[in-house]
């Protein structure tokens, strides 16, 4: 049954691929269910072969599944014009007819989507802008560089303001500028009301980013469930960063175990197991004439979770 | 769905006519029909109908040849180049690509057989010394796009399930076997064999004759002014095509991408 407001229902998927005539084909899904509600943000990760671009495959018809099905808008993917036109894709280091330039390959899009020549052009310029591509509209692509393609792919999935984003590792191959950026278009995508799913094995731009996220180790679910709730409310230790660097002796003066930190340049870098000991080792380094210079209290991000996830599911392996 | 195959039909027509290679093989079509007018001279007999047999020949070679190349790649190059995964994901379907893209490159051959046709009309017109041009080369041309038109429907069908070579090879052969079809009925018939017969019959109507579009004897020898004698190869066109077309479409609407 699907609930009220969930914009895409993933149930019992499994897809897997002939290797060859006589050898046994490769599961790449395995009874994958999950769903995407309206207005989230949510982060699908998992290292490279997880299944993720397969399953974003199927959810864009560009691959069957061998058992499962998807819900779109409350109907099953279909092959209807009217449900491809709710959804934006961008994919995996997206590739586009080189022979054309960004504005030309824009203005292919608005006519498949069945948008206006007016439309498409006051849309493209928006969105040209929006990725930093303004100045290169009239270039062919055979000229943009990786980063460019990326910009000009997420725009193509924008252009005919489509409810449900599905991007297929945004980030990658973007530079720290170009990748902030697209955090930002995602964040204002989730404030126009949009849904936003999106796949990354980079999990600090997930942890960054998302409402929601879902865990995928070869093929498997591992985890699924909101950002906060993952990472929980524990404190794993208080992390203390301190200067100058003290000998030894003086930090056994101040109460505090040698193995407790380690130097960092001119900054010792101390962890303490608990909020109580964290008091006690500041109060004796500002005697011993320290200065604090940050005091953090560390809780498990997305990659220990998942690390965790993959181990007690027992499908460990390599993980990106 | 109309709009659809029309926007991919014309950027598979801009893809095409931005492609190097076409124009290289124009090229040298069009200076090869255009050798006609000094080849007139060595031959002995009619000179006219040596530039128009000659001429209407080179249409045909280059013509399958910029067929099978750009038609083999029609599909294939889209899914190497990763470049149908944003085709489709928009709302196309499947068979809107595969009609849009046959009828892209059908356009642009329209545009080089003509192109062909002109050089070789102005060819026999100079010849003749500004005496009665040949209508009917063009009729002959006409005759020869559509068996390009054919050739890029069998191509793209099987640019749907295999490489780019064994589709050249798949189309080439189907090329020339589809100029043969005839001899093989008329030997089928000659059997005793019931079922060599009913064999020969079933492939006689399977695979496509070719000679239902070959007008260049008639034009040849002076016999051919009326665009009429196209209404019929026009009509087997258009049923084989759609069939051919309709297999790509049912082939291609479940393949995975991988």
């Amino acid at each position: 049954m699907i609930r009220q407001g969930t914009v895409l229902a993933i149930e019992g998927l499994s897809k897997s691929y002939p290797t060859g005539f006589w050898r046994k084909p490769v599961c790449v899904l395995s009874d994958l269910s999950c769903e995407v509600r309206e207005n989230e943000i949510v982060g699908f990760l998992g290292p490279n072969g997880a299944g993720k671009t397969t399953t974003i495959k199927i959810l864009n018809r560009l691959a069957f599944p061998d058992a499962g099905k998807v819900t779109l808008f409350g109907g099953v993917v279909p092959d209807g014009a009217d449900v491809r036109r709710r959804i934006g894709f961008m994919p995996e280091q997206p590739y586009f007819y080189e022979y054309l330039t960004g504005g030309e390959f824009l203005r292919l899009c608005g006519q498949l989507c069945g948008m206006s020549r007016a439309d498409t052009e006051s849309r493209s310029s928006e969105l040209l802008a929006r990725v930093g591509l303004s100045g290169s509209r009239g270039t062919a692509i055979r000229k943009y560089s990786k980063g460019m393609m990326q910009r000009l792919g997420l725009a193509q999935s924008l252009l005919h303001d489509p409810e449900l984003v599905i991007l297929d590792e945004p980030m990658s191959g973007l530079d720290p500028m170009g990748r902030m950026e697209v955090r930002g278009i995602i964040r204002d995508l989730k404030a126009a009301g949009k849904t936003v799913f999106f796949s990354s094995h980079i999990l600090s731009d997930v942890e960054a980013l998302c409402d929601r996220v879902i865990m995928l180790h070869k093929g498997r679910k591992v985890a699924e469930g909101r950002v906060e709730e993952l990472i929980g409310a524990e404190t794993l230790y208080i992390e203390l960063v301190v200067s100058p660097v003290l000998p030894a002796d003086r930090l056994a003066a101040a109460g505090i175990p040698p193995e407790a930190g380690y130097a960092q340049g001119a900054l010792l870098v101390l962890r303490a197991p608990d909020n109580g000991r964290a008091n006690r080792w500041i109060a004796g380094l500002l005697r011993e004439g320290c200065a604090i210079i940050s005091c953090v209290p560390m809780k498990k991000n997305l990659e220990e979770i998942f690390m965790e996830r993959v181990e007690s599911s027992g499908t460990t392996g390599a993980v990106s | 769905m109309l709009r659809r195959i029309l926007s991919v039909a014309s950027n598979t027509f801009r893809e095409t006519i931005r492609n190097k290679i076409l124009y290289a093989i124009l090229a040298f079509a069009l200076f090869v029909i255009g050798m006609t007018f000094f080849l007139a001279d060595l031959s002995v007999g009619d000179f006219a109908r040596i530039i128009a047999d000659v001429g209407l020949a080179s249409i045909q070679i280059f013509g399958v040849i910029m067929a099978v190349f750009l038609g083999i790649n029609l599909v294939s190059n889209e899914v190497e180049r990763k470049t149908i995964y944003i085709l489709l994901s928009k709302p196309v379907r499947r068979f809107e690509f595969i009609f849009g893209k046959t009828l892209g490159l059908s356009v642009t051959l329209l545009l080089t057989t003509l192109a062909m046709a002109t050089v070789l009309f102005l060819v026999h017109l100079s010849y003749r010394y500004g005496g009665r041009a040949e209508v009917g080369i063009f009729i002959a041309s006409a005759g020869i796009f559509m068996e390009l038109v054919l050739l890029t429907c069998l191509a793209s069908l099987f640019s749907t399930f295999t490489t780019p070579v064994l589709s050249a090879i798949f189309t080439l052969s189907l090329f020339l076997v589809g100029h043969l079809t005839k001899y093989l009925y008329v030997l089928g018939e000659q059997s005793k064999g019931a079922a060599v017969r009913w064999g020969s019959r079933f492939l006689f109507f399977l695979l496509p004759n070719l000679e239902n579009f070959n007008f260049k004897n008639e034009v040849a020898y002076g016999g051919l002014s009326s665009f009429s004698i196209l209404g019929w190869a026009a009509g087997y066109l258009v049923c084989y095509a759609v069939c051919v077309l309709c297999l790509s479409c049912f082939l291609f609407a479940r393949k995975d991408f991988k």
